[in-house]
């Protein structure tokens, strides 16, 4: 009784975050880049250093939101939580070859680092899309 | 046996053969362990480095997804690090992102085991792209030192293990069981069982199979030991005999010899040259002759005698006559056995000596040795072959006689053997002086001789030899200075007149002595057929008497007995009839005779002492117990058959007064055996019985045998009662009785009365007691009461 209880109680107080954090994120880059889509290999290997350039050539700077929402892109990218993705990190970080995207504080930041870069590219919740960036994929 | 080379030792024997099995077996072994070690090693090693890899595989992925060629040789380095791992290549793609490999190396790459460990590298974010590879050059020189150090090492373990246990091993076996049977062995090698010595014991060994073993060797040797000496004991005490027997052969009196199946003399001894008459050879050597060679009369009989021998396999035996050179024989007796093997042993000896004696013996066989003439055996022989002879040539016949002395026996009685023999052999000179060298005299038995009268043909011829022997035999004998007066009756048969063979001829000769001598004037009788019929009517007689006697067929008649004076029947005699189913009633005269040669005359006369007892019972009870019933005794019933003790016994049974009843005997009856008769007498009188004196007048009547003979009565014979009234001799006889047996105070029965006036006449010489027709016959039981009364009724005046 007590532990069915205790977990209905979790689920209804955190009913908003789970409503959240599965509701739809897409992947944004600049307004004028020539890239109109990118497929979710792409934004894979954009975003965990593969390969750091656009279908057009251009050079991708990548961008992560603050924690909540950078846990539940992951989550959505490759099915890994946001330590995994701490980890991955820190064992290229050793080598130098590659570093992990720019940690924007906020959202603005996001925006205006995609709106400020041509390469840049970043991912947001689908209603938070104004003009300034262009979605490029949809996360579902 | 010599001593055992420590090669053949059992000791090293058992010991190498337990060391090489068991490093053939241990090496077996360990060549499988350090198999299996080698590939547990290898498996462990590909182990380890598909471990390693396990360990990297995430920073690998990660290094060949972002194609990190820093991260990828660091990793590669780390992996270098283990010493198992000699190169570790990684790539992306075809892009090699890293390749170290140690310097230091010259591996050998054909080594199907130890090939390269290659793993597809996937993405970290898709499981299912490859972004790459990892391959591991495992190292080789240093896996395969892995393996060796480990094979190595177990190997020399498990070699110290066997050596060990081999040792262990080796070291109890030889202790506890192959050193005591080496010890046994050498200690049995050295072993003086003679000497009493014994296996010792091993230590710690008393109650297993070993200790059984040592003691069993050592009973086993004892007895060995004893057995020798038995063995030892045996074949001394046998070369002893040995020599015993060599001398008893070599100084035997007769003739030992072994032959072989043709007559070969393969042995013998000295005493067979003495034994036949041959010069005398040196022993050992052949001989120069054979059994059958020798001069035997029974020249075909050795040679039989061997094969007869042989066939049989059994012993034979016989004598040969040796023919000697000087014309003489020696009767050899000859025994042969069978040895075996177709061999025979012989043993001869002189049994001239046997022989000649047995000669003489059958020659006594014949004769009488008493008086050397023939005896019956010899008599028959002559009387054979002088049959034979007349039936191949026949002539005019021939006499057989048969003699009795008469007399003889009572002068054997009287006088004893000696006289008897010497009167036998006078006898036997007197008849051998009148009688021809070709005839034959036989004495039979007792005073009875047989003659054969070759020449005596025809009755003519065999009366005057006769006449002649009776003469000659009448002269009296002079025997010990007495002169002895005997005579002789002869029997006459004649061949073939008479008969024809030797039973028949004795027994007609014995008929016609028979004949003779119941005539009883000293003469001679020829046989005639009649005397046969006789003989055979008497044996059909026999048959019947006996048969009589089992049936019951005798029956008692009485004659009253009547006293004179008182006018009444005192008693009565018991006469015995013979009641024949075909020829009815016969008188005792006719078979008493009979029953006494043939010995019934004993069942009779018990028969009769019952049955007079019955009727004395019947007397008593009818009120007459004063009747007395006399019944008459032969002389072959004395003493035995009716001995004193059995009549009182009988009489006693009855519950009959001894008085009552009386013995009647005649004279002759005592002179058989003068001392039975008088102690049989005195018995009987002494019981209280009475004896009467029958047929008194006709025999001795001598005045000294009433004295010698007590009896009570005598009873005057018929014959001179009969001849009294017309004959005054008689009359005189009878009064001179009277006279007499009253002076002796006997008392006196009359028998024969038969008139008036032998009853008148006896009264008159006083005599009151007598018998006969006058008063009554002889009747049975049934009219005696009838008869008695008649004659107690008789008028008085009459007697």
């Amino acid at each position: 009784m007590k532990p069915f209880l205790s977990s209905l109680i979790w689920v209804l107080l955190n009913w908003p975050s789970l409503l959240y954090a599965g509701g739809p994120l897409v992947v944004v880059i600049h307004p004028g880049s020539s890239v109109e889509t990118l497929s979710r290999e792409e934004v894979i290997n954009i975003f965990l250093g593969r390969y750091r350039q656009l279908p057009s050539g251009l050079l991708a700077q990548p961008v992560d939101q603050p924690a909540g929402q950078k846990a539940s892109f992951y989550k959505l990218l490759v099915g890994k939580e946001l330590p995994e993705i701490n980890a991955y990190w820190s064992r290229l970080v050793f080598s130098g070859k590659t570093k992990p995207p720019q940690q924007a504080r906020d959202l603005a930041e996001v925006i205006q680092w995609v709106n400020s870069l041509p390469g840049a590219i970043g991912y947001m919740e689908a209603d938070q899309v104004d003009s300034r960036v262009k979605v490029a994929l949809k996360l579902n | 046996m010599a001593h055992v080379p420590w090669r053949h030792s059992i000791l090293l024997r058992t010991a190498a053969i337990v060391i090489g099995v068991a490093c053939a077996v241990g090496a077996l072994f360990i060549a499988q362990t350090l198999r299996v070690t080698s590939e547990r090693t290898y498996a462990r090693s590909t182990a380890g480095l598909s471990e390693l890899i396990d360990t990297v595989e995430s920073t690998v992925s990660i290094a060949c997804f972002v194609t990190d060629q820093a991260l990828a040789l660091e990793v590669a380095r780390g992996l270098l690090k283990n010493i198992q791992v000699r190169g570790v290549v990684i790539a992306a793609g075809t892009q090699e992102l890293a390749r170290v490999s140690r310097s230091s190396d010259a591996a050998t790459t054909n080594d199907a085991n130890l090939a390269p460990l290659e793993r597809k590298i996937h993405s970290p974010f898709n499981a299912q792209e490859v972004v790459g590879m990892i391959r591991l050059e495992p190292n080789r020189e240093e896996i395969r030192q892995l393996i060796h150090q480990e094979t190595r090492f177990f190997g020399l373990l498990l070699v110290l293990q066997l050596i060990a246990v081999v040792g262990s091993v080796v070291f109890i076996v030889l202790r506890t069981v192959v050193h005591p049977i080496k010890t046994m062995s050498d200690g049995l090698h050295r072993l003086d069982a003679a000497a009493g010595e014994s296996l010792p014991q091993p230590p710690g060994h008393a109650h297993t199979e070993i200790g059984r073993l040592v003691e069993d060797i050592n009973e086993l040797a004892r007895r060995m030991v004893v057995a020798m000496e038995e063995e030892r004991a045996v074949t001394r005490q046998r070369e002893l005999e040995e020599r015993k027997y060599r001398v008893i052969f070599d100084n035997a009196r007769i003739g030992i010899l072994t032959i072989d199946h043709t007559g070969h003399i393969e042995s013998y001894n000295p005493a067979l040259f003495y034994l036949l008459d041959l010069p005398r050879s040196s022993g050992g050597e052949d001989p120069g002759f054979t059994l059958q060679s020798l001069s035997w009369r029974q020249s075909s009989l050795p040679q039989a005698m061997i094969l007869q021998c042989l066939d049989n396999n059994s012993p034979m035996t016989d004598d040969l006559e040796l023919l000697l050179d000087d014309g003489t024989v020696r009767w050899i007796n000859l025994v042969l056995s069978p040895v075996g093997e177709n061999r025979l042993q012989g043993i001869l000896a002189d049994v001239t000596g046997r022989k000649q004696a047995e000669a003489a013996a059958k020659q006594e066989a014949v004769t009488d040795l008493l008086t050397g003439l023939s005896n019956r055996m010899g008599l028959e022989r002559s009387l054979e072959s002088q049959i034979h002879t007349h039936l191949n040539m026949p002539g005019r016949g021939f006499a057989l006689m048969m003699l009795k002395l008469d007399g003889f026996r009572r002068i054997n009685d009287a006088m004893g053997f000696g006289v008897g023999d010497l009167i036998l052999k006078e006898a036997a000179n007197r008849l051998q002086n009148c009688l021809k060298a070709s005839d034959t005299v036989a004495r039979l038995d007792g005073g009875k001789f047989a003659l054969l009268l070759p020449r005596a043909f025809g009755e003519v011829r065999a009366s005057m030899i006769g006449q002649r022997i009776l003469k000659t035999l009448a002269h009296q004998f002079d025997v010990q200075g007495a002169p002895l007066q005997l005579g002789a009756n002869i029997g006459i048969t004649l061949c073939p007149g008479d008969g024809g063979d030797p039973p028949t001829l004795l027994r007609n000769a014995q008929l016609a002595l028979d004949r003779a001598h119941n005539n009883n004037h000293h003469g001679f009788t020829f046989f005639d057929t009649t005397l046969a019929e006789i003989a055979e009517r008497r044996g059909v007689l026999e048959t019947d008497l006996r048969l009589a006697l089992r049936r019951e067929g005798f029956r008692l008649f009485y004659q009253p007995i009547v006293d004179l004076n008182h006018h009444r029947v005192v008693g009565a005699e018991a006469l015995i009839r013979w009641d024949h189913p075909q020829n009815g009633l016969i008188s005792p005269d006719d078979f008493i005779p009979l029953a006494e040669e043939t010995g019934m005359i004993c069942e009779i006369g018990l028969w009769a002492l019952e049955s007079a007892c019955r009727q004395l019972l019947i007397w008593q009870s009818a009120g007459r117990g004063d009747l007395y019933l006399s019944i008459n005794v032969s002389g072959r019933q004395i003493p035995d058959s009716l001995s004193p003790e059995r009549i009182a016994q009988t009489v006693w049974r009855y519950g009959i007064d001894p008085s009552r009843l009386v013995l009647e005997i005649t004279e002759g009856v005592l002179l058989n055996n003068v001392i039975q008769a008088q102690h049989w007498l005195a018995t009987l009188r002494d019981l209280g019985f009475r004896i009467y004196l029958d047929d008194f007048g006709t025999g001795y009547s001598s005045l000294s045998y009433l004295k010698r003979f007590p009896v009570d009565t005598v009873k005057i014979d018929k014959s001179f009662i009969r001849d009294m009234a017309a004959d005054n001799d008689d009359r005189a006889l009878v009064e001179a009785i009277i006279a007499m047996a009253r002076s002796l105070r006997l008392s006196v029965v009359a028998e024969g009365v038969e008139t008036l006036q032998h009853a008148a006449l006896l009264r008159q010489m006083h005599c009151y007691t007598a018998q006969g027709f006058l008063f009554s016959k002889p009747v049975p039981e049934e009219q005696l009461a009838a008869a008695m009364a008649r004659i107690e009724a008789m008028p008085v005046e009459l007697l």
